[in-house]
């Protein structure tokens, strides 16, 4: 998994690509918390190069929200398609997380 | 005899022909053998073929010999091939011949050596619909073969052999329909798998994914199935993860390519405890959610000191 950040709007724009499974998810779970903790609470995480998530990806995004609300932030998901899409609706958590079909979108929904 | 038996015994007509009494000789003018690779006198025409042994053993005239000889290979459909030598005919009709000369004896048992595996495929089916007739006769026959429809629409006991043993008999409706053993199974379902030994938390998901892909695209699995079977096997294993400091898993898939199903069975060792037990599940149902929209069914068993978890993969 390839983790990169960026500012936009005043929200930090996560791009991970490859796969948010078993391995990678505790990397995953741990720059969050960095980000979080030195003040990045408002979180977009761009899923368009994201191949595969599993149950592990799932816990860790949760935790994500989690520490978000905890600081008063939010995050909003953009671009979750085809396999990740699905297994996001097959675990319910299409209604839980903001989901938009862009960065931009995404961005706005957070603003 | 060719080759004397390591074990068993073999009795034809109620005779124990591995006794020392019997008179091997004797037993075997009673059969006759059609080989693998025809085995015909090249030298020899189809007739000659035929004729020679009921000439030369059975003492039978010239005449009469050729009388039935020509009856024979108009049953097998090679009457008009009568003169021709082996080396002009196809690999179909030398086998046809070869089953006309075994006829020729009047035996009573046939043994067929694989008789349709030298053969071009499309030669297949005229050598079969001979042994075919013969069964709706009555001749008695044993067949070694890997034809597995013909074995089940021709035969009414089916042996499967494996590492020099029966390793399970029956009537054709049980060996084919119902196998009890796991090997017949295999064979019969015509089962490929792939088995992966984990030993420890912290087994390599990459090197077993790229196993599976391997084994997947051998199969020629489509993309998607291959994605959500990588999902399926890395969800058990979540659910496996707290069991395997103590405990060994044996991961196979089974793909059937018979039926085109996908299996995935989970066996560990240990106490009888089924992984799936809500009381034994991580507090979010994420990964059983994942698991049973991947399959159609989850079976569990206790059998003999093995935790057995069976998954049938939705495709």
């Amino acid at each position: 998994m390839d983790f990169q950040t960026r500012i936009e709007n005043k929200a930090t724009v996560v791009t991970i690509n490859g796969r948010l499974d078993a391995v990678t998810a505790p990397e995953f779970e741990k720059r969050i918390r960095e980000l979080i903790d030195s003040g990045n609470i408002y979180i977009v995480v761009d899923f368009e190069q994201l191949d595969y998530i599993s149950s592990a990806g799932l816990r860790g995004l949760l935790l994500m929200a989690k520490l978000l609300k905890e600081k008063g932030g939010d995050v909003c998901l953009a671009n979750v398609k085809g396999n990740v899409r699905s297994v996001f609706d097959i675990c319910g958590l299409t209604t839980i997380f903001k989901m938009e079909n862009s960065v931009a979108e995404a961005l706005v929904t957070l603003a | 005899m060719l080759e004397y038996p390591s074990g068993g015994t073999i009795y034809i007509d109620g005779i124990d022909i591995l006794d020392k009494k019997t008179d091997p000789a004797k037993i075997r003018q009673k059969m006759n053998m059609v080989f693998q690779s025809f085995n015909l006198f090249s030298h020899l025409s189809v007739l000659e073929n035929l004729t020679l042994a009921p000439i030369k053993i059975n003492g039978m005239s010239k005449e009469a010999a050729q009388l039935k000889s020509m009856e024979l290979l108009r049953l097998v459909g090679l009457a008009e091939k009568a003169d021709k030598f082996p080396d002009e005919l196809s690999g179909g009709q030398q086998q046809r011949v070869a089953i006309a000369r075994c006829m020729a004896m009047d035996p009573k048992i046939i043994l067929f050596d694989e008789p349709t595996s030298a053969l071009d495929p499309t030669m297949v089916s005229e050598v079969l619909s001979v042994i075919r007739r013969l069964a709706r006769e009555g001749m008695t026959m044993a067949i070694v073969t890997h034809e597995m429809d013909f074995a089940r629409d021709v035969s009414n006991r089916v042996l499967y052999m494996d590492e020099g043993i029966i390793y399970e008999e029956g009537p054709p409706e049980q060996i084919f329909e119902n196998p009890q053993k796991e090997m017949t199974r295999a064979f019969i379902q015509r089962i490929r798998s792939y088995t992966c030994r984990i030993s420890s938390p912290d087994y390599d998901l990459y090197a077993m994914n790229a196993e599976i892909e391997a084994f997947c695209e051998k199969q020629i699995l489509p993309k998607k199935t291959r994605d959500s079977l990588l999902l399926l096997v890395e969800e058990l294993l979540q659910i496996y993860t707290p069991y395997l400091p103590t405990t060994v898993l044996d991961l196979t898939i089974a793909y059937s390519e018979k039926s085109e199903r996908l299996k995935v069975v989970c066996e560990s060792y240990g106490e009888a405890v089924n992984p799936f037990d809500s009381d034994n599940l991580a507090d979010d149902d994420f990964g059983m959610a994942i698991i049973k929209s991947l399959t159609e069914s989850i079976e569990y068993l206790w059998i003999n000191g093995k935790n057995k978890l069976q998954f049938l993969f939705k495709i």
